[in-house]
């Protein structure tokens, strides 16, 4: 079911709630889920979809996943948390993956912003 | 003229002729008045209207011959305005045939250039379309040997590149992220 004009705006102003500080607070989405399940306003499922994918985002904005092949120390995810948060002007905190596609060196993924330098990388460039 | 019969008569008389040859004179007179008469008759009823009938046909073959003449020469003159019109139609008839010809030259030699110009472009064209091919074949087999030389190098760099190796290009990764 598709969310209406009123229920996209309901959903923004309860994402609004949930930060602080900019950054999302486990707390306040907590009470916001327990407004919602205490009120059931309209069209409640459509509702939750359009806050939940809101979260996401944000989550996703304030997270790097770092794909990286070979070793990766727990300096290397700080110092890029470091850079990231500087370059965002928000906390932003590391994780890391896997991949041995990359053959060496790392990719960096917030939200849909991606920073490559990786052996495979320059060899894709390579070949186009 | 009576008188001068009558005094023809008396002459006559006086000299004798009358009785030596007969003649009487009253039957002379009667005659002559008789004759007068009969030419009087004939002149009123005969010889005018023959005279008047032979003007009259004189007058109108006359006529003929003047309209003969007219017609001759209306004919002389319908046959060299004929001969005329002619000779100034055979002028615009060679004239026309003139100018088809030249028009039909002129629409021949245009014909022919746009052939020529569209052979030119068709083959310009060709050739244009022969290089766009040869260069995409050139830029796929570029692209199929990069391609294949990139995958090689991935294999083997995948089974060369040690932890050691990894980790040190990871760090320099690491600060190039960082200075981004």
């Amino acid at each position: 079911m598709a969310a209406d004009k009123s229920t996209k705006l309901l959903a923004k102003q309860l994402f609004k709630l949930s930060l602080v500080n900019g950054v999302v607070s486990p707390e306040q989405v907590t009470g916001v889920l327990g407004w919602i399940e205490k009120h059931s306003p309209r069209r409640p499922v459509a509702l939750l979809k359009v806050y939940h994918h809101r979260i996401a985002l944000e989550l996703a904005k304030s997270r790097a996943e770092v794909e990286h092949a070979g070793p990766v120390g727990d300096a290397t995810l700080r110092q890029i948390e470091a850079a990231m948060s500087k370059r965002y002007a928000r906390i932003i905190t590391a994780s890391a993956k896997p991949n041995p596609k990359l053959l060496a060196g790392l990719r960096v993924r917030v939200g849909s912003d991606i920073y490559e330098s990786s052996v495979a990388g320059q060899l894709a460039s390579l070949s186009v | 003229m009576l008188p001068t019969l009558l005094a023809v008569t008396e002459a006559a008389e006086e000299s004798g002729i009358v009785h030596q040859f007969g003649l009487e004179p009253k039957y002379v007179i009667m005659q002559v008045i008789s004759f007068l008469i009969l030419f009087g008759v004939l002149l009123k009823f005969g010889i005018k209207p023959t005279i008047a009938t032979m003007e009259v046909r004189n007058q109108k073959i006359s006529d003929g011959l003047k309209h003969a003449e007219e017609t001759q020469a209306r004919l002389a003159a319908a046959a060299q305005e004929s001969a005329a019109i002619i000779k100034s139609a055979q002028h615009e008839a060679q004239k026309a045939i003139d100018e088809a010809r030249k028009s039909a030259k002129e629409f021949g030699d245009k014909q022919q250039a746009e052939a020529i110009q569209r052979s030119a472009d068709m083959l310009a064209k060709a050739q244009q379309s022969i290089e766009l091919e040869h260069k995409k074949m050139l830029n796929e087999a570029r692209g199929e040997i990069a391609r294949l030389v990139v995958k090689t190098t991935e294999q083997v760099l995948a089974k060369k590149l040690s932890d050691a190796d990894r980790a040190a290009f990871n760090d320099a990764a690491t600060k190039e992220l960082s200075t981004l």
